[in-house]
């Protein structure tokens, strides 16, 4: 009986071992499984989905490639018969894959199509080179260094489209760039060489003539970084300098995207350009001020006469985020998201504009243009709306309304008025 | 002649000079799993031998794990001046695959560039429960055995090859037999990890399996870290000459400056303080007058080569461990 109960009990022992064992194999494949996984993680690319797009990074972050999107969908509602073309319409304003990345550590590149409003164009193509904090070498195609709401990205501006300085400096060129920020951000600089393009173009790829376009910015954030009332305190001057020889002639747009100006018949772009932008920038808590003056010299040609024109622009905008978000020079990030279910409605904006636009009298007097077709002044003021559902996805409505002064065969021309509404998806 | 020693002096001077020059040289030694310790004593000795004859300071990194996984790092970019590794194919591999020193890497230093050598026993439980004696034990329904994974770790490669080799001989050189003896052994294998310090913490730690194959300096260090009262060390019958060997990664030493250094580090491990390190650490030194002094830590057992059995690591790797091969048909079935 004894011997039987001993068996019995050696027999549980052995299962209880055998099941001990098992137990631990089990635990301990789990701890490889784990060990496995850490490893994996630091030799291999991690792939992640977010607000900031898709991004594939190698371990240590040397190797980088953000995929994103801007997508921009506007609804232009051009109010009683003022403006030229003023049909009433439904534009896909900027439609831009966009590509971005780093390789080799140092290198940063850029890659942005757009296929808005029927074309296809490049808008961003380049490739930065950090290895000098205090001299970054940008090349490619980008934002030459000269006006401060161009420099801003387009998702990131208070109205649907920009003000009136924004039409007298250079969209995008193919050039090179040093520029880095300075003194613990205080200061940044950009001085470029580029193929020179008209104002508000991005040119055509190739230059025209051998001359090229010399641009400089310098803008100083001198409170930076300490936190206090004048930390949001931003000042600088753009220019660049250069020749117009061979160039396309500049289009001139109003806030509903009409070109205003039409240049004489056999004028063509010949001389010198200067383009002078001093501007600045003060934010405070949900309180914004931005401000912008461009003043250009610009060479043309009429029957063999060269002239240059004066123009000037001016914008300054004010606006206040009411759920009292931070404002920058970027977009702000909602506290919270748009979910109306739990009490989430994003942030909302409000934000007006007064601008002028105004090119010398000469332009009449020399030939160059015609009080009855081209106004030679302008003055707009926009009031906005802008509702930020969350850091992707924003719906912006603005009013604009612009006066000229000449453009008409019996005087000005009539006032636009236009509503521009925009649905606005930044993934990137 | 001066030409000569001049040309020599200069040779030497523009390989040494970077590293000289920087006060203290700094190298990386890529190793296998279970060299930690012996490692940590070399390069101590080493660095104070260096100072004394140079008057340069000599400060030695090292990286350890699987050997197979090691090369594939130095293969990647590790910049390993030289790589101390589990087996011959290991370091063939970085020749071949990133071409860091030459083809013929292992004629460069004695013994087939081994200074010392080694081979696989058993580490059992105190008092041997499961009665372990030789190679037969290890496939009885049962036992539990615990091995590293060949496909990452020189050593799991060295048993794998010696339960084979045992095989072989039991069964007059019939190969299937073999395959069916070594089938059944890794059906009794519960867990593979990737190294064989890893295996150690496996069977020793976590309390798993009943016998733990691997190399023998690895089952001593077990030993005399648990105690006599915790684990046994088993030899078996016979079993395979395990040589590990070790090379100057010839384009990254030159690209630090550090080649002289590196060869003479390697060096060391041949001289009578290396090889008494070695064999303090269980590896069978090459040198017999210390093999002689060191005589009773090691059984007397019988060993065969790769060469002997396998036709050498080239043929042993291609027909048993690469992808496809018999291990991952013999694995995979005796799951």
């Amino acid at each position: 009986m004894a011997q039987a109960t001993d068996q019995k009990l050696e027999q549980l022992q052995k299962q209880v071992d055998e099941l001990e064992q098992e137990v631990k194999v089990a635990e301990r494949k789990q701890e490889l499984a784990e060990e496995a996984a850490a490893a994996k993680a630091k030799t291999e690319a991690t792939v992640t989905a977010d607000t900031g797009g898709f991004t594939i990074r190698s371990p240590g972050g040397n190797y980088l490639l953000k995929i994103g999107a801007d997508l921009q969908l506007d609804n232009r509602t051009y109010l009683g018969t003022g403006a030229g073309s003023d049909i009433d319409t439904l534009v896909a304003r900027r439609v831009r894959p966009t590509f971005s990345g780093t390789i080799y550590k140092y290198i940063d590149f850029m890659f942005r199509p757009d296929f808005g409003q029927g074309t296809t164009a490049i808008y961003d193509a380049y490739a930065q080179l950090n290895y000098l904090p205090w001299a970054n070498l940008r090349v490619g195609k980008f934002k030459p260094p000269v006006g401060l709401e161009r420099l801003q990205s387009d998702d990131d501006t208070s109205f649907v489209e920009r003000g009136l300085p924004s039409d007298l400096g250079p969209q995008r060129d193919i050039g090179y760039q040093l520029s880095a920020d300075l003194f613990h951000k205080r200061a940044n600089y950009a001085v470029g060489v580029f193929n020179g393009v008209p104002d508000a173009s991005i040119g055509t790829d190739t230059a025209v003539s051998d001359h090229r376009d010399y641009s400089a910015r310098i803008f100083l954030t001198p409170f930076l970084p300490e936190q206090g009332p004048l930390s949001g305190v931003g000042i600088g001057l753009g220019a660049s300098g250069g020749n117009t020889d061979g160039e396309a002639l500049p289009s001139f747009k109003t806030f509903g995207q009409e070109a205003f100006f039409t240049f004489a018949s056999g004028v063509t772009a010949a001389g010198h350009r200067t383009r002078l932008d001093p501007q600045a920038y003060y934010y405070l808590g949900p309180f914004g001020l931005l401000a912008e003056y461009a003043l250009n010299e610009e060479g043309f040609q009429k029957s063999g006469v060269r002239r240059e024109i004066a123009f000037r622009a001016y914008q300054a905008e004010v606006s206040y985020i009411l759920t009292g978000e931070k404002k920058s020079f970027a977009s702000p990030t909602p506290r919270r998201s748009f979910d109306p279910l739990h009490g989430g409605w994003g942030a909302v904006e409000l934000a007006a504009r007064v601008g002028d636009w105004e090119a010398e009298k000469g332009i009449y007097n020399y030939g160059l243009a015609s009080d009855a077709t081209s106004p030679r002044h302008l003055h707009e003021w926009v009031g906005g709306v802008n509702w930020y559902w969350n850091r992707l996805f924003k719906v912006a409505a603005d009013y604009g309304k612009t006066d000229f002064g000449g453009g008409a065969a019996n005087g000005n021309k009539l006032p636009e008025r236009v509503i521009l509404l925009r649905f606005q998806i930044n993934f990137i | 002649m001066k030409t000569t020693t001049i040309r020599n002096c200069v040779a030497a001077a523009l390989l040494a000079g970077p590293a000289l020059f920087a006060g203290t040289v700094k190298l990386l030694n890529v190793s296998y799993d279970p060299t930690r310790e012996l490692y940590q004593d070399i390069n101590a000795a080493f660095a104070r031998q260096w100072k004394a004859k140079t008057g340069v300071d000599v400060e030695i990194s090292q990286s350890h794990g699987g050997s197979g996984k090691q090369a594939r790092s130095v293969i990647d970019g590790l910049q390993a001046d030289v790589v101390t590794l589990g087996l011959a194919y290991d370091i063939d591999s970085i020749a071949e695959h990133a071409r860091l020193l030459p083809a013929n890497w292992q004629t460069r230093l004695a013994d087939n560039s081994t200074p010392y050598t080694s081979t696989i026993v058993f580490l059992v439980r105190h008092g041997n429960p499961k009665h372990i004696k030789d190679w037969d034990d290890l496939v009885r329904p049962g036992v539990s055995v615990i091995a590293p994974n060949p496909k990452s770790s020189g050593g799991a490669r060295w048993a794998y090859l010696a339960a084979w080799g045992y095989a072989l001989k039991k069964n007059n050189g019939d190969d299937r037999k073999a395959q069916e003896f070594v089938t059944r052994l890794y059906k009794n294998v519960p867990v593979l990890d990737s190294g064989a310090r890893g295996s150690t913490t496996t069977f020793a730690q976590r309390g798993i399996g009943d016998v733990l194959l691997g190399w023998e300096n690895e089952a001593f260090l077990a030993l005399n870290e648990l105690g006599k009262d915790k684990v046994e060390v088993v030899t078996p019958s016979i079993s395979i000459l395990a040589e590990p060997p070790v090379a100057v990664v010839d384009k990254i030493a030159a690209k630090h400056g550090t080649a002289q250094v590196a060869r003479a580090y390697l060096e060391f491990l041949y001289t009578p303080e290396g090889q008494e390190i070695g064999a303090r650490h269980y590896y069978r030194p090459r040198s017999p007058e210390v093999a002689a002094k060191y005589a009773s830590r090691f059984a007397k057992v019988q060993l065969f080569t790769i060469d002997e059995l396998f036709g050498g690591w080239q043929k042993a790797q291609k027909r048993h461990f690469d992808d496809g091969g018999v291990f991952d048909q013999i694995y995979l079935q005796g799951r």
